[in-house]
């Protein structure tokens, strides 16, 4: 996300600096230019942009005095967009680390330059295990459905007293689950939505080439095969019911949302961007069945694995949507008024997630491989 | 006229000596069989081109023969590369192209005069048996040890009985020569060297396996997996080290331990009697009542009892049902405290807890692959440890009741003959994508996904294969057919893969004994050996520990990494031993249970309640 909205920030000729890792021996700016030119960025719009080298887990961002001399004296706003979204609580320190310490990091460099706007981007499931209406304000949640809900709530909570303290405009924006562009269908991550329907695209390529390379033998021990018509039978089901759905806005959407809500709300505020839709488990597996020709991928009742164990396939795929179950099986309902209100002043509405924008959007992941290729 | 890669091979001969035994059925190299010496060895024209290269050693009649021995015949191709993927034959080629071009240039070899020291060194071991060519001399002359320079001797002579060493250590005294004995030269430690004479203990090979007493006695040229290979026909099992050590010399010098000392024991534990030649050529049996007391244990320096010439080694009863069984951990303390809760309980025969670096390099037939094999087991599985146990089936099953997620014998196979799929990219995305509480290899162990790996894997002597060089594939086919190569216990008693470790580069391992039941001592010694490291820029890596004792002490192995022809990696060395020797030696010194193996060395008959419980 932080990627598009430096883009746009760019493209509408704000003045930026990105804070960027060295990573896998490319330094931040080599990073960022393979980021912008994916985006297709022209060099003249790049020239407004310096990319500072350093770290948000380390004290003062680790940056170098030069830059974190710059840093003091020419920033009027800051975005934070760095996140880590894992769920498991055997990530809770990594993801401590990043979240919540690597904002306090930040917020202590912030408080040392002229900046007067904060912008956090957030998640509407910092309300936690909240039930019924979610308020478009700061919260008081006890419990949450995992770590990463926790550190952002936590988050939030540090930069409101920061913010307050310092006399910082704090903007909190606060999307649901994002996927790819939904005109385009690029991304340049491809986890949340993307990483179940990848397994399955997974089994597919694998069972396929053991029909057709190896007589199928572990295809049969699966009760996988190939029909005639070319459609692969995979027995996969996924547990879910039809009362309840994801909550999916698409990149291109926030970013919109982003842009405007910072520009029309200069007062600051909590924004949630999220879809006035959800869509069922039952919807998503019908659009996966029909773009990779597939049958046998089915929502099923819970009472269903009582009588049928999972086998390794469903054993599998449930292990890469286990902690999306609250998600998947969401009754909370994120209200979002204010921020409708906003956008839809601009005509910016968000787009339904229909099969004709879920092909597309699987259509770039299987041309990119995943992200592999991009 | 010299080759800079094939310098470059020849430079990197990490002297185990694994090109001198036969742990691949392929045979070993010819000349070398006939003529004994290690200069006919690949090891030894590997040392010899090196040192042509850099105008070390003039062309004598005997390099010409060294060189012309070799048939190019490529065992040293398959067996260099399967421990250090390293392929000796371009040095072999090589040296063969230099000697004839030097030839054809109309020079002549240099005959070495013979002279009085070495015509009574011939008069003892016979005419082939000892010499002073400066060409042969060179390859007893160094190691990949850092911080040792060369030391060329006067002679090497090679014995053939107990009585020829004895005489060689008379005529020796007599003139005041100082000497050596080199079992199979792949200590590394520097210890096999002497400005005098060298004995070479390559000839004497003989075992005798005494199947009443399961026991064997072995000569001292005679090395761990001739003995294992010996003892395995007989249906017994020997507690050897690594395979190119003898047998003699690994007991003398540091004593044997290995994964099976978790019940076979070390030091004293693993012989009845041994025979040795005193400094003044006479002989004595451990056994005799007036023998020295090499039982005991000083915390010092101390020199070797003698020369060992026989060592009377206990062997152990095997059953039908063993197998390997690994259990992975993600976390180091978790792992350790489960192999000690083994070792007191008396589960298992050979135990170790390996890290995610040993464990990749044993199982990856290259450097490459074992590189992303590491990551996968470590990053994408969570597997950042193994405890590593051989046992009968009553074993595992208890192993089996104590922890859900286990890698059976067949899992191993499967992960071994599909290991370049096991490490691919898209595979280890997916399962490291799984957001769960639980390390994903919990997943991936139950028995409802082994069909799932199988396709994923698609194991075959084919696939695993695909991990080498095209030209060495079909050798590896037929390789990874044989069902000892991806048997656990089969490859823990015959260790043939641990040479890999130092496939990248030269290791200097540190052996500590330590208590298991203060897991915080063995992390501290690592935490601090990996600080040293890191401080002057070595690789370096946890190794592994096998407890002893049940369950009350342990063996530690913690490795650096150098490359031994950089100099500059020999210097960083040089100032890390100004850390990690006061360092281990303060705290072998003064904490119960540790003890450096620096210690132990030549102190390897003595009992390890000596030195253990100290």
């Amino acid at each position: 996300m932080g990627s598009h909205i430096v883009v746009s920030l760019l493209c509408r000729g704000h003045r930026v600096l990105v804070l960027a890792r060295e990573r896998d021996n490319a330094s931040a700016s080599q990073r960022m230019d393979r980021l912008l030119n994916w985006f297709g960025l022209s060099q003249t719009q790049r020239r407004y942009m310096k990319v500072l080298q350093g770290d948000l887990n380390l004290p003062g961002l680790g940056l170098k005095a030069q830059d974190a001399g710059t840093v003091a004296a020419d920033v009027d706003e800051t975005v934070h967009c760095a996140s880590d979204t894992s769920f498991s609580p055997r990530r809770r320190e990594q993801v401590e680390r990043t979240n919540v310490l690597g904002l306090e990091n930040l917020l202590d460099v912030v408080r040392k330059s002229p900046c007067r706007a904060f912008h956090l981007i957030s998640t509407a499931y910092v309300a936690g295990k909240q039930k019924g209406l979610c308020a478009e304000d700061f919260l008081q949640v006890l419990e949450f459905h995992n770590v990463y809900e926790e550190s952002k709530y936590r988050a939030e909570k540090m930069a409101t007293k920061h913010c307050a303290d310092n006399k910082i405009t704090l903007h909190v924006y606060r999307p649901s689950i994002v996927y790819g562009d939904s005109n385009t269908g690029r991304t340049t991550l491809f986890n949340a939505l993307y990483y179940p329907i990848r397994t399955l695209h997974f089994f597919q390529k694998l069972y396929t080439r053991d029909i057709l390379e190896n007589e199928g033998k572990k295809a049969r021990e699966m009760g996988v095969r190939l029909e005639k018509d070319g459609v692969l039978h995979l027995p996969v089901r996924i547990q879910s019911s039809d009362e309840c759905g994801l909550n999916l806005i698409p990149v291109n959407y926030f970013v919109e949302a982003f842009m405007t809500l910072r520009r029309e709300c200069p007062e600051g505020g909590v924004f949630h961007v999220v879809n006035p839709r959800s869509t069922t488990i039952r919807l998503l597996a019908d659009y996966t069945r029909r773009f990779f020709q597939l049958e046998g991928v089915r929502v099923a009742e819970p009472e269903e694995f009582l009588k049928q164990p999972r086998n390794g396939l469903e054993i599998l795929f449930d292990n890469h949507i286990r902690y999306y179950g609250p998600y998947m099986q969401d009754k909370r309902i994120f209200e979002h008024s204010r921020t409708r209100a906003i956008l839809a002043g601009q005509n910016i509405v968000c787009p339904e997630f229909s099969y004709p924008v879920f092909a597309i959007c699987m259509g770039y992941a299987v041309e990119t491989d995943w992200g592999r290729l991009v | 006229m010299f080759s800079e890669q094939a310098r470059k091979t020849a430079g990197q001969c990490r002297h185990y000596a694994m090109c001198k035994i036969d742990y691949l059925d392929t045979g070993i190299c010819r000349s070398g069989e006939q003529n004994h010496y290690v200069s006919y060895f690949p090891q030894g024209r590997m040392d010899i081109y090196h040192a042509l290269c850099r105008g070390l050693v003039p062309v004598t009649s005997p390099l010409v023969e060294i060189a012309e021995s070799c048939d190019l015949c490529g065992i040293c191709d398959k067996q260099c590369h399967f421990v250090t993927g390293m392929r000796p034959v371009e040095v072999m080629k090589a040296l063969k192209t230099y000697v004839r071009q030097w030839l054809e240039q109309g020079n002549q070899p240099l005959q070495v005069k013979t002279d009085p020291g070495l015509e009574g060194l011939r008069e003892v071991v016979g005419q082939k048996w000892a010499t002073n060519d400066p060409a042969i001399l060179l390859t007893y002359a160094d190691d990949p040890f850092p911080l040792a320079g060369m030391r060329t001797p006067r002679y090497v002579a090679l014995p053939r009985t107990r009585e020829e060493v004895a005489a060689l250590v008379c005529f020796a005294n007599d003139r005041d020569l100082p000497y050596v004995v080199r079992g199979n030269g792949g200590s590394v430690f520097g210890f096999v060297f002497s400005h005098g004479l060298v004995m070479d203990m390559n000839r004497m090979k003989g075992i005798e396996i005494d199947p009443e007493n399961w026991t064997a006695r072995v000569e001292p040229g005679v090395t761990s997996f001739e003995l294992q290979k010996e003892a395995f026909r007989h249906g017994l099992r020997a507690n050897t080290a690594e395979p190119a050590a003898t047998v003699c010399g690994n007991i003398v010098c540091t004593g044997l331990f290995s994964t099976w000392s978790n019940a076979y024991g070390v030091n004293a534990d693993t012989f009845v009697d041994m025979e040795f030649i005193d400094s003044r050529g006479d002989f004595f049996r451990l056994i005799d009542p007036g023998a020295p007391n090499v039982f005991c244990f000083e915390h010092k320096l101390t020199p070797a009892p003698g020369i060992c010439t026989l060592a009377h080694v206990r062997l152990h009863p095997t059953t039908e049902d063993e197998e390997g069984l690994m259990v992975p951990f993600d976390d180091f303390e978790e792992a350790v405290e489960f192999a000690r809760e083994l070792g007191k309980r008396r589960i298992g025969l050979a135990i170790g807890v390996l890290g995610g670096h040993y464990l990749s390099t044993f199982m990856s037939p290259s450097a490459d692959l074992a590189d992303k094999v590491r990551y996968g087991l470590s990053q994408a599985l969570g597997i950042r440890y193994v405890v590593f146990m051989i046992g009968d089936g009553f074993a595992r099953q208890a192993v089996r009741s104590m922890r859900e997620s286990v890698i059976d014998s067949k899992l191993f196979k499967m992960l071994m003959l599909g290991l370049p799929r096991l490490a691919d990219d898209e595979w280890l995305e997916l399962v490291s994508g799984m957001d769960t509480d639980q390390p994903p290899y919990a997943i991936l162990l139950r028995r409802e996904m082994r069909s799932l790996l199988e396709a994923v894997l698609r194991p075959s002597p084919e696939a695993a294969a695909q991990a080498v060089d095209e030209d060495l594939r079909d050798f590896y086919i037929e390789l990874y057919a044989r069902p000892e190569m991806t048997d656990m216990v089969w490859l823990n008693m015959f260790r043939i893969i641990s040479a890999r470790m130092s496939r990248r580069k030269h290791m200097f391992a540190f052996l500590v004994y330590v208590p298991l039941d203060r897991v915080e001592v063995t992390k501290q010694i690592c935490k601090e050996l990996g600080r040293i490291a890191d401080k002057h820029g070595i690789d370096h890596d946890y190794g592994f520990l096998t407890p002893l004792d049940m369950g009350k002490r342990g063996i530690l192995e913690y490795d650096y990494y150098i490359d031994h022809q950089e100099p500059l990696e020999k210097e960083k060395i040089r100032q890390a031993l100004k850390e990690f020797e006061p360092y281990l030696d303060n705290l072998s010194a003064g904490t119960k249970g540790v003890k450096w193996l620096k210690y132990i060395f030549s102190q390897g008959c003595a009992r390890k309640e000596a030195f253990l419980y100290t």
